[in-house]
This record gives structure tokens, sequence and C-alpha cells, in this order.
């Protein structure tokens, strides 16, 4: 189906050209997601740039698409801004949650949010709910736990359990502390994951994730790994930033099409269990 | 949701896939009656598959103090809760499987444990049912009972882990039933862990991914019994395949047990997941307890279990258990002995069914020395 795609439609309408030099946001709700153009990509939420992007404020839905389904709603909007740099994008992700959630324990499950687009921006969309077979979208994953993983917090089991006593593992037996490559054999060897670079098993050197998927349950592994994300929690919400180049094929004039998801861990949301939005247009600035 | 027979409720149910058996299914009979709860099997797991990051806590293998043990705290009596009273009609299941009773939006009915549950693996451990009154331990038969039960992944039929996970991480090998989490798939969802009724998917907090039982595959695929069960002390368990019950030989000893003399049951049939170790029950616990938890063919087993003492069929095979790490399929009987034979009848050992008895009296005449230290 083609889609016309609108540019921004504002009720009270300050047309930003350029950042940087432009007066204060607008404060009207918009109806696209849209980019503003800069030098430099921002990394970190509180980056004084994003001031110079309109905010879009969508209501979140639960997915009651397919089992099993988040029946409550929970995370009841989503405030996003983005900004371009080159053929990189950056988004800003803000809603509110007061529990700050980043552990990975037994029963803990993270705050988390994502971004998808078409993995190709063509007139023809994906179906919403995770794209479908021979229409892929690119999802960027991030999560609370992956952020305190790179803000430094350990991974080791003391790290999460400070309490906590372990014997011995094998894989720090005396005599393969000499030997690097036989000590992480025998790691690896309780660690299947690990051993097929499952991404969950890490290691963490970002706190977002590239995903391709054809609909629902096909999640997987994105061609590239090069978004970059930063979460920070201000006690009432958590603010993220998570940056990827456009999709394939995008071309300014045409834009392209975007949709969010956010998880709430202390509701125990994983997975399918989450709030989403549909497809919402995805414009640059004119 | 597909229509699929169970033959462990006697009818059709509910499952979110269509039935789709193995060639071959992985199965085992564990005699609860043997078993001393030396944990020698738990250990064998934990030191082979467990010992790594994150598996601090993962029992793939427990044994657990019936009626007050448990591991995870309460994993059965919470869900026999959440699923409320249900009837069986003879040997038809009248009430709801975890399928059918799934709430709105949810593929199986379940709950994930705490934490704090996977705390204590030994709570309840040699607690007996009832309060003792003084002088009880004189009194024969005693009164309180207890036993225990050891338990791995069920290898089920219809795994609940199998069908609630949304992305299709966990599979059921079509060569042998065996079901896995594919660990380069799993994200970390813990919908297996909520949906197995005996709680035995386990995150690894340290990895993202949920780990389980894996039937010891490697050593299944050269012919030889899983860890847990060639290191038990008792002799209480034999690993093989299962056939469907029209199926069944007598000369398979899983069929033999399970299909042929219905000495051994299932571990909650009402669940529905046609889980495929099977227990000889207990002999001395009260049958409605064994009822509930290996539904209504309990009382006929312990009754066919008692009589092996005349019967040297069923003794016979029973002597079998724990005598070769080798995995038996087939089994004749000689006279007074039990030989396990391969697919192609080649004998893989031969057990006597009566040890040879020596009477070593407390001299020896030879040596003239006494044979005991204490005068
Ligand atoms: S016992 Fe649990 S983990 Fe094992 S196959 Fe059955 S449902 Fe899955
Ligand atoms: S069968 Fe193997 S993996 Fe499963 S509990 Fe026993 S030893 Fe552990």
């Amino acid at each position: 189906m083609a889609k016309k795609l609108w540019h921004l439609i504002l009720v009270v309408v300050p047309v930003l050209t350029l950042v940087g030099c432009r007066p204060a946001p607008p404060v009207a709700r918009l109806m696209d997601v849209t980019m503003v153009i800069a030098d430099v990509l921002p990394e970190d939420p509180s980056d004084g740039v994003w001031q110079h992007a309109p905010e879009f404020t969508t209501p979140l839905l639960p997915q009651d698409q397919v089992e099993p389904r988040q029946l409550e709603v929970s995370t009841r909007e989503i405030r996003v801004r983005a900004v371009a740099a080159g053929d990189h994008v950056a988004f800003r992700l803000e809603w509110d949650d007061p529990t700050l959630d980043d552990q990975p324990g037994h029963e803990d499950f993270p705050d988390a949010c994502a971004i998808q687009l078409p993995a190709i921006a063509e007139p023809t969309l994906p179906a919403p709910q995770m794209g479908e077979s021979g229409q892929p979208v690119e999802i960027t994953f991030w999560t609370a736990a992956w952020q305190a993983t790179v803000d430094g917090r350990g991974t080791t089991l003391r790290d999460l359990y400070p309490g906590a006593t372990i014997d011995h593992y094998p894989h720090e037996a005396a005599p393969l502390k000499s030997d690097p490559i036989a000590q992480r054999e025998v790691q690896l060897r309780y660690s299947p994951a690990h051993a097929l670079g499952n991404w969950m098993a890490g290691p963490r050197e970002r706190s977002v994730e590239d995903l391709i998927s054809e609909g629902p349950g096909t999640l997987g592994p994105g061609p590239s790994a090069d978004s970059q994300g930063r979460g920070q929690h201000n006690g009432d919400g958590w603010s993220v930033v998570i940056s990827r180049r456009l999709p394939a094929g995008w071309d300014s004039a045409r834009g392209s099409q975007i949709a969010f998801a956010v998880w709430q861990g202390d509701r125990n949301e994983v997975g399918a269990r989450k709030m989403r939005t549909g497809w919402i247009n995805l414009v640059q600035e004119p | 949701m597909a229509r699929v027979y169970n033959w462990q409720i006697g009818r059709d149910m509910s499952y979110w896939y269509p039935e789709s058996r193995p060639e071959k299914q992985f199965a085992a009979v564990f005699d609860i009656n043997k078993c001393i709860a030396c944990q020698s099997c738990t250990l064998a797991c934990k030191t082979t598959w467990t010992s790594g990051k994150g598996q601090e806590y993962q029992l793939w293998n427990n044994v657990e103090s019936k009626p007050y043990g448990f591991y995870p705290l309460r994993w059965d009596l919470k869900l026999l809760d959440m699923l409320g009273e249900q009837q069986w009609d003879g040997d038809q299941y009248r009430g709801q499987t975890i399928f059918e009773a799934a709430e709105a939006g949810e593929r199986v009915l379940g709950w994930r444990p705490e934490e704090r549950d996977f705390a204590y693996p030994n709570v309840g451990e040699d607690d007996c049912a009832g309060t003792i009154e003084t002088g009880a331990d004189f009194q024969i038969p005693h009164l309180a009972w207890f036993f225990y039960l050891a338990r791995i992944c069920n290898h089920c039929t219809y795994p609940a882990c199998l069908a609630s996970c949304p992305r299709g991480s966990i599979y059921k090998r079509p060569e042998d039933g065996i079901v896995l989490v594919d660990q380069q798939r799993c994200r970390g969802y813990r919908e297996c862990v909520k949906a197995c009724p005996y709680k035995k998917v386990f995150h690894n907090p340290l990895v993202g991914t949920s780990e389980k039982c894996i039937a010891c595959f490697p050593k299944g695929e050269n012919g030889l019994q899983p860890q847990c069960f060639v290191n038990c002390i008792g002799k209480i368990r034999m690993a093989g395949s299962i056939s469907r019950p029209e199926d069944a030989k007598p000369e398979n000893p899983i069929d033999y047990l399970v299909h042929i003399r219905k000495v051994a049951l299932p571990l909650f049939p009402q669940l529905g997941l046609e889980a495929n170790v099977y227990y000889i029950p207990p002999i001395h616990a009260p049958t409605p307890f064994l009822y509930q938890m290996f539904g209504p063919g309990v009382a006929a087993a312990i009754k066919t279990y008692r009589s092996a003492v005349d019967d040297m069929d069923l003794a016979g095979l029973l002597t079998l258990f724990g005598s070769s790490e080798r995995v038996m399929p087939r089994w004749k009987r000689e006279g007074d002995w039990t030989i396990g034979l391969d697919e192609q009848d080649q004998e893989i050992v031969r057990v006597p069914l009566k040890e040879p008895v020596y009477l070593r009296g407390p001299f020896d005449e030879k040596y003239q020395v006494a044979r005991t230290n204490c005068p």
C-alpha cells in the first residue's frame, strides 16, 4: 500500500530548519516523528541538542495479537525526539516508570525499549507487529540490564548477589590458570550460549542489540551491529537514546515509518508481554 | 490449539502444536522404593553439566522428600492449587490439563518461582507426614511416612516448556524425543520456567538464557545411560525408550514395566504433558496421596510390585537396573538369569535373580582366627 507521508503537522507550528541556531522547541502534539538535522548525533539523553527537536508523544497499546498477550495497559505513552546526522539517526525515548529495574536475576526482568523500522524504506510496509515473511523489519533493542553492565557493573555472581558463596568453578582450577585457551575451553563447556555466540550471553560492549524480524517469534541477529544506546533513569522514568543508521532506501523526501515498544521490568514484562505502537510516520524536517 | 491424543489421561486434549511423535521417545523408570536420597545423582549431574557461572542454583536432577520436600519450594502444590479440584473417571481424566486451563492470553497455566524458592534444595528433607507420638517408633507398621522423589526433566511428549516459548527456542529431537533449549536462540524470556509444571527449566542470570536437563544426549547417542542413572548407588533407574501403548513390546524393558505390567506410572499425568519418566510408586505411602501424584493406576501398580517376589520376570527385570552403563533396549530371562541385550540381541550384561549366598561363621577354622573383631 502506497502510503502518503505527512510532513510536520502541528497545532502550533514553529518550524525549525537548523539545530543550534533556532528558538525554543515546539510544545504542541505532533502526528509524525520528525527528525531535525544536526552535525553530530547526540549520544547522551541530556544533550542540549534534544531541546531543538520537536517532541512527539504517542499512546502505547498492549501487545494483544499473539500469545502470550499483554492484557493490561502499563506504560501509557512514550515521548520521542529524533535527530539525524549524515546517514544516521538518533531517537530519544522517554516514558514514566518510577521503578528502576536493571537486574538480570532469576525473577528480575529489566526495563527495556525498542525501535523498529522497515529493513527497506519503501512504500509497501511490513506488518507493524514485528514484520512479516519476505518483508523484514529491523529492531534496535535496549535494556537497563545491559546499560548497567556497560556502565561498569561486573558480570560475576557476586555482582548480582553480594552475599553469594561459590566453592569453585572448574575453569578456575589451578592447573588451567597458566593456559588461557584451555581455561576458556572449559568455561565454554558449561556455557553453550557463549560457545554459540548468543548475544544474550555477552560480552557486553553496547547496551543495545541489532535485530531483524519477519513476524512474531522470528527475531534474530540483524545484519549490522552498529547501533548505539544510552539510557538514564531520573527517578520518575527513563530517558534512552538509541541511534542507528537510516534504513536502506531512505529517501528524505518520502520518509519512512517507525514503531516503538516499552517493557516495564517490575511488571514482569518481557518478550511478547510489552506495550507497543503501530507504524508512525518518520519524516525529516523540511 | 490442536487436538492431540494423550494416552496417560485416556483422551484427546488441546495442545499448542499438532501431535508429532519422535521416531523413538527417551524414557526412564525410577523405582522409588529403592531410593536412599544419597544425592549421588544430583552431584553426578551437577559436576557434569552445571558447574558454570550462573548455574550455581541449578539442579537438573534433584531428590526431595515427600510430602514436605520440594525443589523449588511447593512446585507441585502451587500448581495443583491453581488447577483446583479435578476428577478422574476410571482411567480417563475428566478434569482440565494445564493447556486447557490456560488463562486468557496465555498458552499454559503456570507460575514462575521466586528466587528464594530455589534457596532451600533440602527443605523438608526426611520430614515425615504427621507428628510422632512417644513410643510410635515401636509400632509396626510405622504410622508416619515419607519417601524420596528423584526428579529430572520428563522429556514430555507434550512439553509445556516447548508450547510456551513464543520464539520456538525449545525443540523436541525427532530421533529420541529429548527436549532441549536452543542456546543460540533463547532470549531468556522465562516463559518456559513459568510453564513447566515440574519446574525443570532454570534461568541462568549471568548468561541470559534458560537451561535444562539434556538427558545426557551425548551419552545416549553413544548407547550409554545418563550420568544420574549410572551413578545411582541405589540402582533405582533404568533408561531406554517407550512405545505408544498399542505398540508395546514385551522385550523392551520400559514398555514391559509401563505398558504391560503397568507397575511404573507417570508423575502428575493429569497435567497433560505425557511425561516420560515413570515411577514405581512407594509401597508404604497412603494411596490417596499417591493417587493424586501418579494417577488412578497406583493401587494396581503397588499390588503388582509387591507380587514381584513370586514373579520371576518382574523381579528379574528389576535386577537389571543399574547393572550396566549401556542402554539395554531389549531384555530376556533365562531361568535364574536376566539378560540385557542390545538391538541385535547381543548380550550386554547378565544378572542372577538371586545373589549367591556364602555363610561365613564367626570363627575361621583354617586360620584359627575369629572373623569378628568384637568379643
Ligand atoms: S519436564 Fe518441564 S522442562 Fe522437561 S520437557 Fe516437560 S515441560 Fe519441558
Ligand atoms: S539425565 Fe543427564 S542432564 Fe538430565 S538430570 Fe540426569 S545427569 Fe543431568
